[in-house]
């Protein structure tokens, strides 16, 4: 693939990673209630946990902090190395 | 039992420890001064900031006074969705990252609105873009400066304009002296600062409230979950709000920091591309770490609040994290806590004022008298920012009343008005003067007027006289659903317009492969159907979702 190509599609897939990661999650837990609550008398607990917290929220705080550094990882290695292959 | 945090008298230690870290700053802006020599070093530290000192500069520019007072104080509002607006934002930096960052350093411009003038063009659009930037940078602005002061006043005993004038003018004197070095040098150090002084009395907060994980503190109070739920059993709930705000959250977070010019600003001043890069996974990596904490510091606060029967004003909100420090972790800690929050407050507000002073010289007095040599342009320099220190100062002693809602906005209006065109600047080769213009207008317009009802005027958002939109911004944060109509809007306009008008000259569409690094040129890269494709058909989606979607969530609001 032309590195341009490579450049846009790796950009754009992790944008759709961390806009879902960042923002779009929630969205998706109450488009998707069922599979992450329980309703219990109008209101809604989370049917699993991770350390102790419902995993939804986990899933925010985690996906949002270490899942964003680990994309901005992933990217800048990428670009590093198409930015050698520029300048050879 | 209800609290109150006034003073009798002035607390010592924490005055203390607030002027050291004023003296230590003004200390570093004096220092500086030695190594400004011209104009780049003035506004852009020479294009000399390694790795990590940018990377923590950024961090403590990210986190202003909000941190402290502000973040806590919604999560007792807002629970769940003030979480979620953080975790945009902490996620929002990756987005900077990989649209913008490097990019914008291969361009060597000075300014974010130095960039738009020369991307597309026009200097009308640049001195549109100083007016946007005035707009958004006074908004940001004015909470913190007065937040300082309401530190000195609450916290500390002293007069509340006392704290405004002191913190105002220690920021403008050590940004006029020292420029972009000192103001660089100063955040880093400002970073470490505010980096201790809130993780360790956080950690000692969980410990005293039998946190098992207290000594980690983003990840360590799970086992008080269960207690919480019986206290408050709609905490962890996403869906008190219409599942658009949370889309509206990111939008802002993403573009909007995009578009704010004292974050832009910052990818300037590092050597290269791949130092602008790295530079902001460190930032984010550390953001992320203070923001997970903040998190914890709201569970805690309501957690206490429900424990103790505490019923406060919600005006003092704002300082629960400093009431929970002194009730749990003692005045010693307070003292460095408030400490910690005074230079939150510095770093923010230098970085601002460093982005006003130079929109104001390099581009609106420099696209009117070009011919004007940047020696001249330097001297002028140094009494614009003395000029815009004190005038920002002196708003401060009466600014907008919610501090973190004022910046909520200048996140929303910066990314309609200037993220847009600058990440399909950088990204559509064929986005065009006239595009971008449309762009710009549609978006500042249809986030502004919405701000000066609400935000100004103080208008409940489903009365404001905006047809159509005004009776689906109900809710909490409701009117934050304003950035999911705003920054879409923008997008599709630019796109449209630039489509039916001519495309640009060519040394702008060379530009475009230069600041992604290709050393030749060829016609085709970034200048597809895709992107402005997808970008059209996701943003109509994005402003239908408000519209719709209301049966099924009936229980909303």
């Amino acid at each position: 693939m032309k590195g341009y190509r490579l450049e846009a599609w790796l950009t754009a897939i992790s944008f759709i990673l961390i806009f879902i990661f960042g923002g779009a999650i929630s969205s998706i837990y109450i488009l998707g209630i069922d599979a992450f609550f329980v309703e219990v008398n109008d209101l809604y607990r989370a049917v699993n946990y991770i350390m102790g917290f419902p995993q939804h929220y986990f899933l925010l705080i985690v996906l949002s902090w270490l899942g964003a550094t680990l994309i901005g990882i992933i990217w800048c290695l990428a670009m590093d190395r198409l930015e050698r292959k520029q300048k050879s | 039992m209800e609290g109150v945090l006034e003073r009798e008298g002035v607390f010592v230690l924490g005055l203390i420890l607030s002027l050291i870290i004023l003296l230590i700053s003004v200390g570093i802006g004096t220092w500086s001064r030695r190594l400004t020599r011209n104009l780049s070093d003035y506004y852009v530290a020479g294009r000399s900031i390694g790795t990590i000192n940018n990377g923590l500069a950024m961090v403590s520019l990210a986190l202003s006074l909000t941190t402290f007072i502000g973040l806590t104080a919604l999560i007792i509002q807002g629970l769940y969705v003030a979480v979620a607006v953080y975790a945009g934002f902490t996620s929002a930096f990756i987005a900077l990252l990989i649209l913008a960052a490097p990019f914008l350093r291969r361009h060597k411009s000075f300014t974010t609105m130095a960039f738009i003038a020369e991307r597309y063009y026009s200097r009308n659009l640049r001195i549109f873009s100083v007016i946007v930037m005035l707009v958004v940078s006074i908004l940001y602005l004015g909470g913190n400066i007065k937040g300082i002061g309401i530190v000195f006043f609450y916290l500390l005993g002293v007069p509340e304009v006392v704290g405004i004038l002191v913190g105002g003018l220690v920021v403008t004197l050590y940004v006029v002296l020292g420029g972009m070095y000192g103001v660089t040098y100063n955040q880093t150090f400002q970073s470490i600062v505010l980096l201790f002084c809130l993780m360790f009395p956080v950690a000692i907060i969980l410990q005293q409230l039998g946190a098992a994980g207290w000594a980690f503190p983003p990840l360590g109070y799970g086992d008080m979950v269960p207690q919480m739920l019986e206290k408050v059993p709609h905490y962890f709930m996403p869906m008190v709000v219409h599942p658009v705000t949370y889309l509206a959250i990111a939008l802002g977070s993403f573009f909007g920091i995009i578009g704010l010019p004292h974050f832009v600003m910052r990818f300037f001043t590092v050597r290269d591309a791949k130092e602008a890069r790295w530079s902001t996974v460190l930032t984010v990596f550390l953001v992320g770490l203070v923001n997970t904490t903040v998190f914890a510091t709201g569970f805690a606060a309501v957690y206490y609040m429900q424990a103790e029967g505490l019923v406060l004003p919600e005006a003092q909100y704002d300082y629960m994290v400093f009431i929970l420090t002194e009730a749990l972790a003692g005045e010693g800690w307070l003292a460095i806590a408030i400490a910690g929050s005074v230079a939150a407050g510095l770093s923010t507000v230098a970085g601002l004022l460093m982005i006003m002073g130079a929109g104001l010289v390099h581009d609106l007095y420099g696209s009117l008298k070009p011919e004007v040599d940047d020696q001249k342009k330097l001297k002028i320099s140094y009494w614009v920012m003395l000029a815009v220190g004190i005038g920002v100062t002196l708003f401060s002693l009466n600014p907008p009343e919610f501090i973190l809602e004022a910046i909520m906005w200048a996140f929303g209006i910066a990314g309609a008005s200037l993220g847009v065109p600058i990440v399909l600047g950088i990204w559509w080769k064929r986005t065009t003067k006239e595009g971008a213009a449309a762009g710009m207008i549609a978006g500042f317009i249809t986030s502004f007027i919405p701000c000066l009802f609400i935000l100004i005027m103080g208008m409940d958002p489903t009365d404001i006289p905006v047809p159509v939109i005004a009776d689906y911004l109900y809710g909490p944060l409701g009117w934050i659903k304003v950035i999911a109509i705003s920054v879409p809007l923008s997008f599709i306009l630019t796109v449209v317009v630039s489509w039916f008008t001519s495309p640009p000259p060519d040394d702008v569409r060379r530009s475009v492969d230069e600041m992604h690094g290709w050393q030749d040129y060829k016609e085709e890269r970034y200048n597809g159907w895709g992107l402005p494709v997808v970008v059209i058909i996701v943003s109509v989606l994005i402003i239908a979702s408000i519209f719709t979607l209301y049966d099924t969530f009936a229980h909303i609001g």
